[in-house]
């Protein structure tokens, strides 16, 4: 187990390093669409899931990659659609992601850890009403034996890659010139979002060949959330379905080791995958901004947006478990084998993410927030 | 000659606040600005904003300045010399 422990302590460190030089937050690709019409993010992002596409396909054809589908991924159903809804308005009400969270909280952000609080709470309050959701008629699969949209369309796999990629050459090589030629400011360490699409992408497919899935981290939120209840209410979380079901259970390509577990309180083989890219993508973006001289613990935010990032983060982590999954697992993982879970999640999460902008313009960032202004006299000479 | 100053403390806050309230301070006090009558100083720990503002503000016909002090970013924005 613990060759895949280090390495996704390895692929985790790496990734929170390139996110926080990059600042590359797939909350703000979505939201930036809706809210400034700022589509850059979302250009680099398509880029990451069209690299990703094609290395997938090429790994699969050439044997690195074995698990096709890979692991978890299901057959669709209608709540892929309703968990990206509201993934899409918790994740623009925190302002981060579930990744985004951990990046910032690396970098020090107090609401980012906030949004973390709601992002486990969220997990728990799940927990308890699982039974309850899973009776319900729109968690029922349409077709049990289809994964995938080349499987339901009888399609070969090499059409919707090509597809793919002409649609990101299109709209990747042909964005509009800046309206402006005047040069602007960089931060320091700056890396551009292409860039760092494509060194996520890498990521990603590493993770794939070594672990035999795509990054994912939310179950270990729903994990944290188990430990601390068995440590308080121990019988209640043995009695909770939710904690004792155990839905992966494979071999691992490195080391070719038998993972299973699941949301439950025991250090098992999700534990050993999600722990430490957990772990590593906080501690790789902390790593980042020390060596950028830009670690700190950020000032408190104003209570409404503190209040906006824990609902937010109880909203994600409910869109996560609904769906199953989160964005990284479905936009870096499931779309570039064209899964259809990973679609209707996209489809969820682009009116979700809207919906999220108007309650984050409504409610919470709204004139009456007080913005710390004092006037005094500035020199310009 | 000395210009009134306006300073906005963002840092911490959520995303995208500092390129939010940048944008309706600065449609709030357009003619005060293009007249050089005030200065706009926001004060961010955003990285991402310091791109977004800039080009937010240029393409506005205004001037625009980032200096990183500290492990803070200050965004000027003040009126165009011409």
């Amino acid at each position: 187990m613990w060759p895949v422990v280090l390495i996704t302590l390895i692929l985790g460190i790496l990734s929170g390093f390139v996110m926080h030089r990059a600042d590359f937050c797939m909350t703000g690709a979505f939201r930036d669409l809706f809210l400034f019409r700022h589509v850059k993010m979302l250009q680099a992002l398509l880029l990451l899931v069209t690299a990703t596409a094609l290395a997938s396909y090429l790994g699969r054809r050439y044997g690195f990659i074995t698990d096709s589908p890979y692991p978890l991924f299901g057959a669709a159903a209608p709540t892929n659609v309703i968990g990206g809804i509201l993934f899409g308005i918790g994740m623009v009400l925190c302002g981060s992601c579930v990744v985004g969270t951990l990046y910032r909280l690396g970098a020090g952000s107090k609401l980012a850890a906030v949004a973390l609080f709601g992002l486990i709470c969220g997990s728990a309050l799940y927990a308890e009403i699982h039974p309850w959701w899973k009776s319900l008629v729109v968690t029922k699969p349409w077709r049990a034996d289809i994964i995938t949209l080349p499987q339901a369309l009888h399609l070969p796999e090499e059409i919707f890659l090509v597809l793919l990629t002409a649609a990101t050459c299109t709209i990747v090589y042909r964005r509009k010139a800046p309206a402006s030629t005047a040069r602007t400011f960089l931060p320091a360490g700056h890396m551009t979002p292409y860039q760092a699409a494509l060194l996520l992408a890498l990521i990603g497919i590493v993770s794939v060949m070594a672990t035999g899935m795509p990054l994912g981290i939310t179950t270990a939120y729903a994990k944290v959330a188990a430990q601390v209840e068995y440590l308080l209410w121990p019988a209640h979380v043995e009695a909770t379905a939710f904690f004792q079901a155990l839905p992966l259970d494979y071999v691992a390509p490195l080391g070719k080791v038998h993972l299973s577990g699941g949301a439950g309180p025991a250090f098992d083989g999700i534990a050993a995958i999600q722990y430490p890219l957990l772990i590593g993508i906080t501690g790789g973006a902390a790593f980042s901004a020390l060596l950028l001289n830009e670690w700190r613990l950020t000032p408190w935010p104003p209570r409404r947006q503190l209040l906006g990032a824990f609902i937010g983060g109880i909203i994600m982590a409910l869109g996560s478990r609904i769906t199953p999954g989160c964005n990284i697992w479905h936009l870096w993982g499931g779309l570039p084998i064209f899964a259809l879970q990973s679609l209707l999640f996209l489809v969820g999460l682009l009116p979700g993410a809207w919906l999220g902008g108007l309650l984050l313009t409504r409610f919470v960032l709204t004139a009456t927030v007080p913005m710390k202004g004092v006037a005094h006299e500035h020199s310009n000479l | 000659m000395n210009t009134p100053t306006c300073e906005f403390d963002l840092r911490g806050q959520v995303c995208p606040s500092t390129l939010l309230t940048a944008l309706r301070e600065i449609n709030l006090r357009q003619s005060e600005l293009k007249e050089r009558r005030i200065v706009l100083i926001f004060l961010t720990d955003n990285r991402h904003a310091t791109v977004t503002v800039p080009q937010a503000v240029i393409n506005m016909g205004l001037h625009c300045e980032v200096v990183k002090t500290d492990n803070t970013y200050q965004i000027t924005v003040e009126g165009n010399n011409d």
